[in-house]
Order: structure tokens, then C-alpha cells, then sequence
């Protein structure tokens, strides 16, 4: 009962709060100076108005754009690096293993700032980092950077799971290491493959920290509505937190759909492979 | 289970309790007229340096009213949401500090208290150009604290070292760049200014950004004159003599110190600014902003706040004893000076011996009498127009690639201009351009 109340009020009330807040818009009549701004039902309109917005939806297909190929190359790497701390002797996996987790460590702001002075060390002259079409994959970089440590513990625990039995087996057969790597090894850690993947879809749909640190050096590339998120906090600034709701709950259905999508894709995939 | 259950009952109580001591605590907005022995409580919200100095020397000498004050990012890092979002919810402060341009977009979104009563007769004790900052729409909604007059901020040192002269005006601020630029090619004038530093520019040229006319917005960030300001900044950009470092960078600031970057023409707290760079020390002196023609004397302003009252104070009379008595106190005055780097809006306090001192880090000049001279001259007709964090949203994701060449600055005030007349539409409010 008190998880209850807790999950309705700390989990779901948020939610219906946004939801019914972008069911509103605020309304300003002449010179709009006169006791602020009254709210006025109209259920559909920040959502027509969000539609619409070139900003918005650009940063949309920009994030899906950067989901398509940071995702997986992240998680590429990712795995990777996890079948072969998973071959290596304990001495070189300890100390990999920590080598690659270290970046994770480092918190997001201070990662971003630390690449922004990496990205453009010289205050006369443009950073060739953010120069035309490169800025998307120097955020990327940034993030690639940060989560590929974290997304390999993950993927590493599951592969330490795999009873040795299996293993040993498949080397009787005669299958070699790359063969084990790809029949044995993968499809047994297919489950946190999955989970990896679903929470970069969802990072990446939340993408602030890194391009709103790096917007200063930027030269004009990240502009102040280069995420959803960022668009959607560019709204509360305004301040016009009945368009901000609507913007955050069209994203979180992007990101469902998504994310149910990415499920079913692999579900209806998994007997195949699994 | 049973654990479980106690835990999560522990917790929900723990959270019901700090829910409730955050309600008690964070209802500053009151406070009641009581007995002598209860005095009257204001919260105060601010940021600058040297405010809370101020509130504890009210605070010892008023015994009926007690300020308590607290410090938030600065305004436009996200301080203003979190003051509009307070008063929205019904638990903002009593008092805050709001900069001048920010104040109308306060009032639009009737975050503000109509102080008029108390404060119109204290009309003259201000510069023009900072009563007109608190008034908005003929009515009064706080109180000037400081202003921000424009000079020019120079690299001393690399103009005498390359025989060249302290520019006057805007076409010889230009030439000393293209000099410096062919006495040493990594010399580069000055950097990219943006949003309410921008804004200074515009000030001085008489290109203010807003308007009215009726009850009808007139946005003018487009007007002839501030096309011959966006074109001449476009004419630096064009010769090369802007630094790519962003104002404010870390960067910004190693290339004032290396001398790379060799001017900075901004307001009086710029000092404060370059003060935060040590190697920069003893290199730079100040100079009157440069002029559009001649022998004129017309200057910008760039930012200064109001201390302004904000809905839901309960006692406005105590609120604005409170801000008026920081605006002008010659006692405690002189500390917003030297922490705060601030320049009064009191014109009675410009006249503070701590204004005449010599700076050891501008090599002992005394560049507040810059400052002090220029004030008067602060051109009039300025105006703030409503949501301006929108509006520097816009214009500057334009003036920045403008800086580094990826647009051009009229491109960049032009489309500005048509998304700022588009937010305001969209808001219902009657706009012109």
C-alpha cells in the first residue's frame, strides 16, 4: 500500500500533471502587460503548434539520426571489448576492464567540458570539430566516449553467467573462438543486449549534457533547440510550460513507440537467433 | 515482505515530512505585521556579489524588518525560471533582483507588484535611464540599483608597443583593428558580442529593440539603424579582426591575457569580468565608447538590475522600505562597489569617494570616473519588450555562427527579428514589425 502511494505520487502524478498541463495554452491580449497571461482549453493546439515547429521536429530527426548510428556503434564496441575482456587472463581483464569504465566515472558535465577544451584548444580559430555535418558525430564522440565502459560491464556480467559446461562443449566440438564468440556467447547474452540497446534508445532521445556544454564552443552549430530536451527546456525559459508538456509528451511517445518497436523487432527475430 | 512494508512506510514518512517542512519553510512570500517583538520577514532572491553584505547591514539597523536573503544562478543561467516558477506556485520571495531588460517580461507574465505608490517620488533620485528601466507601461515595480554605461576596455600594452592610436570612433576603432591586425596577424580586435551585451551597441546607436505604439508591440531589432550596426559589425567580421573565442569563454579570457584579443567594449562591470583573470592585470586600461561621428558623446548601457517586488508579498510597504534603503545607502554602498563591481543608479551616490579611487589593476587608473562621465550620457528611448529570454534565445543561435563566418550578423538580427515577432504573435499579444 505505501508503495502504492509512493509509485501514484511520486511516478504517475508528474506524468498526468504534463499531460494535463499541455492540454492548455496561455493566451496575452495587446500589449500583454496587464496582470499576465490567462490559460485558455485548448486541448489540441500546443500539439498542432508542436507539429509544426521545424525546430522541434529537426531536433527530433537529428536525435534519431544520431540513434541510428551512435547506437550501434556504441554497443559494437561495447561488446567487443566484453568478449575480449571475457577471453583474456584476470590480470589484463582487471585492469581493462577498468580502463574502460573509467570514463563512466567522470560525470557528464564535466566529460563535456573536458572535451570541449579538447575540441577547440585555441581561442582565434574555429574548431574544425563543429564545422559543417561533423557536429553531430563530435557529440556522439563525447557519448560514445562516456557510456561504451558502462554498456561493457553490462554486457561482460552476463557473458561471466554462461555456465563454463557450454563453453566447453562447443571447444570439444571443435568450434573455434570466433565460432563460440558468435553462436555461443552472443545468443546467450541476447537478453542484455536488448536491455542495453532499449536504454541508448532512451538516452538518446534525453540527449542535454553533452550538446548544451558544448553549444559555447560551438560557433553557432548546437543551437538552442539541437535536442528535444533542449527545445523543450528553450520552452520553459520562455516561459511557456503548457508548450514545454506538450513537447516532453510527444517525446516520451517517440521514445515508446521506439522502444515497443525495438522489442517487437526482436521478438518476432528472437526464436531465429536465440 | 514485512520489511518491505516498514521500509517503504519509512520512507513515505520521511518524504511527507521534509514535503511539509519545505511547505512551512519556503513560504517567505508572507509575513505579518505583528507586535514590536515579531518583526516583519521578507525573502530576498539575488546573485550579485556584495548583496548579502548589504542585507545583513539592513538587517542591523532595522529591527522591525527582517531581509533574509538567498542566493540564486544568475538570472539568465536559469535564476528567472526558477523566481517565475516560485511565484507560479504560489511560494515565491518577497523581493528579487531582475535586470532591466528582464523586467517587462516579469510583468507579462504578472510575476510583479505594482509599487508605484511608494516608489514614484523617489523618481528623481535615479538616472533617467534607470527609472525608466523599473517603469513599465506607466507603472513602478522596483527600484534601480545599478546601471551598466558603455566604455571601451584596451589592451594598453599592445597599442603603445604598435604605435597605435586610442580609437575615437567606430571607423577608427576599425582601423586600429586592421593595424594591429598587420603589426601581428594573431591580434585580433575584439570578440563576438551577444544577446544584452549586443544590445549596448544598439543602445548607443538609438536602434532600440522595442517599442510601442497604442496597445501595440513595435519590434525593431530590424530598424535602419540597427542595420548600420549589424553591418558594421558584419565589416569586422569580414576583415577578420574577431576573435572566435566566445565572450565569457575560459578562452575569452587566456586571449585578453595573451594579448590576442585587444579590446572589449562593455559595461562598467566588465571590470569585475577581467578581474577574474589575474594575468590580465596591469595590461589593460579604459577609454570612452567609441562614437558613430566625431566628437559626439552618446553612450549604451548594458545591463544593471532593479531590486523589484515581486506577487504574493504580503507586506510591499516593508518590501520596498527595504530596496529603496539598498538602492541608495551611502554607508553600505561602497562594499556593492568593490565586491560587486557595481556602478549605483543613485545619481546623489556617484559622487562615493571609492568612485574616485585609482585601480592598481588597471596600472592605478581610475576608471570609474570613465564610467561617471559617460552615465548622463546614456542615450535615451531605449525600450524592453516582453519574453526576452526567448528573444536572446533567437537572436543569439544567429549572432553565434555569425561570429565565426557561418552567417552574416544583418542575416542573423533579420531572422531573429521574424522569430521574435512570430513567439509574440503566438502568445496572443498584438505585434508590428
Amino acid at each position: 500500500m505505501p508503495f502504492l502511494v509512493l509509485f501514484l505520487g511520486m511516478y504517475l502524478a508528474p506524468i498526468c500533471v504534463a499531460v494535463y498541463k499541455s492540454l492548455f495554452v496561455m493566451h496575452s491580449q495587446g500589449l500583454g502587460l496587464s496582470g499576465g497571461p490567462s490559460t485558455v482549453f485548448k486541448p489540441l493546439a500546443n500539439y498542432t503548434r508542436a507539429l509544426g515547429d521545424s525546430a522541434f521536429i529537426g531536433a527530433i530527426l537529428r536525435v534519431l539520426l544520431f540513434g541510428v548510428v551512435q547506437v550501434p556503434v556504441m554497443l559494437g564496441l561495447a561488446t567487443l571489448f566484453a568478449l575480449v575482456i571475457d577471453a583474456v587472463s584476470a590480470r589484463v581483464r582487471a585492469a581493462f576492464r577498468f580502463a574502460a569504465f573509467l570514463p563512466y566515472v567522470v560525470p557528464g558535465v564535466v566529460a563535456a567540458m573536458i572535451w570541449s577544451l579538447l575540441y577547440s584548444p585555441n581561442p582565434n580559430a574555429s574548431s574544425p570539430f563543429f564545422s559543417n555535418g561533423l557536429t553531430l558525430w563530435s557529440v556522439a564522440n563525447v557519448v560514445t566516449w562516456t557510456w561504451t565502459g558502462y554498456n561493457m560491464l553490462i554486457i561482460y556480467s552476463a557473458l561471466t553467467a554462461i555456465p563454463s559446461e557450454i563453453i566447453e562443449a562447443a571447444r570439444v566440438d571443435g568450434a573455434s573462438g570466433w565460432r563460440i564468440a558468435w553462436h555461443v556467447k552472443l545468443p546467450m547474452v541476447r537478453s542484455s543486449l536488448i536491455l542495453t540497446t532499449v536504454f541508448s534508445i532512451i538516452g538518446t532521445a534525453q540527449l542535454y549534457n553533452e550538446p548544451s556544454i558544448l553549444q559555447a564552443v560551438s560557433g553557432g552549430a548546437i543551437s538552442s533547440t539541437y535536442t528535444p530536451v533542449m527545445a523543450a527546456n528553450n520552452a520553459i525559459h520562455v516561459p511557456d510550460f503548457q508548450y514545454a508538456a506538450a513537447l516532453s509528451v510527444i517525446l516520451a511517445l517517440v521514445v515508446g513507440a521506439l522502444s515497443l518497436g525495438f522489442f517487437k523487432l526482436v521478438n518476432r527475430r528472437g526464436p531465429a537467433w536465440g | 515482505m514485512g520489511n518491505g512494508t516498514k521500509w517503504a512506510q519509512g520512507v513515505a514518512l520521511a518524504v511527507a515530512a521534509v514535503a511539509i517542512a519545505g511547505c512551512g519553510s519556503s513560504g517567505g512570500g508572507g509575513g505579518s505585521t505583528g507586535s514590536a517583538a515579531k518583526p516583519v520577514h521578507l525573502s530576498f532572491w539575488g546573485w550579485a556579489p556584495g548583496y548579502q553584505d548589504s542585507v545583513k547591514a539592513f538587517n542591523a539597523s532595522h529591527p522591525n524588518i527582517k531581509v533574509s536573503f538567498q542566493q540564486v544562478t544568475p538570472g539568465s543561467k536559469g535564476g528567472y525560471q526558477k523566481m517565475l516558477t516560485a511565484v507560479k506556485a504560489g511560494n515565491g520571495p518577497c523581493l528579487a533582483q531582475v535586470g532591466y531588460e528582464t523586467l517587462p517580461t516579469f510583468v507579462a507574465q504578472g510575476a510583479v507588484t505594482d509599487i508605484s505608490s511608494y516608489a514614484n517620488g523617489s523618481a528623481g533620485e535615479f538616472t533617467p535611464a534607470a527609472w525608466n528601466g523599473v517603469r513599465v507601461a506607466g507603472k513602478t515595480y522596483g527600484v534601480p540599483v545599478d546601471i551598466g554605461p558603455m566604455a571601451m576596455f584596451y589592451n594598453k600594452q599592445l597599442f603603445s608597443k604598435y604605435h597605435i592610436a586610442v580609437p575615437k570612433t567606430w571607423a577608427q576603432y576599425r582601423a586600429a583593428g586592421l593595424a594591429l591586425k598587420k603589426a601581428n596577424p594573431a591580434v585580433k580586435l575584439t570578440s563576438g558580442m551577444t544577446d544584452y551585451d549586443f544590445a549596448g551597441f544598439d543602445w548607443q546607436a538609438g536602434a532600440p529593440w522595442y517599442g510601442t505604439s497604442g496597445n501595440t508591440w513595435k519590434v525593431s531589432y530590424n530598424s535602419p539603424a540597427g542595420q548600420k550596426v549589424a553591418n558594421y559589425w558584419q565589416s569586422l567580421v569580414s576583415d577578420g579582426l574577431i576573435s572566435k573565442a566566445p565572450t565569457y569563454d575560459p578562452t575569452w579570457l587566456s586571449g585578453l591575457a595573451n594579448g590576442q584579443i585587444a579590446t572589449v567594449v562593455g559595461a562598467v562591470w566588465q571590470a569585475g569580468t577581467l578581474k577574474a583573470s589575474k594575468p590580465i592585470s596591469g595590461k589593460f586600461a579604459v577609454a570612452p565608447m567609441p562614437q558613430w561621428s566625431a566628437g559626439a558623446n552618446v553612450v549604451g548601457n548594458s545591463g544593471g538590475s532593479s531590486t523589484a517586488v515581486l506577487k504574493g508579498c504580503a507586506n510591499t510597504q516593508a518590501a520596498w522600505q527595504f530596496a529603496h534603503w539598498m538602492s541608495t545607502d551611502r554607508k553600505s554602498w561602497p562594499n556593492l562597489v568593490t565586491k560587486g563591481g557595481l556602478f549605483p543608479a543613485d545619481k546623489s551616490l556617484q559622487s562615493l569617494p571609492v568612485l574616485n579611487a585609482g585601480d592598481p589593476f588597471f596600472g592605478g587608473q581610475k576608471i570609474f570616473q570613465v564610467f561617471k562621465a559617460a552615465a548622463p550620457n546614456v542615450r535615451q528611448g531605449w525600450v524592453w519588450g516582453p519574453g526576452m529570454q526567448a528573444a536572446t534565445t533567437s537572436l543569439n543561435d544567429g549572432l553565434n555562427k555569425a561570429w565565426v563566418g557561418k552567417e552574416t550578423v544583418p542575416a542573423a538580427i533579420s531572422s531573429a527579428q521574424k522569430a521574435i515577432v512570430r513567439e509574440l504573435k503566438q502568445q496572443g499579444l498584438s505585434v508590428k514589425s
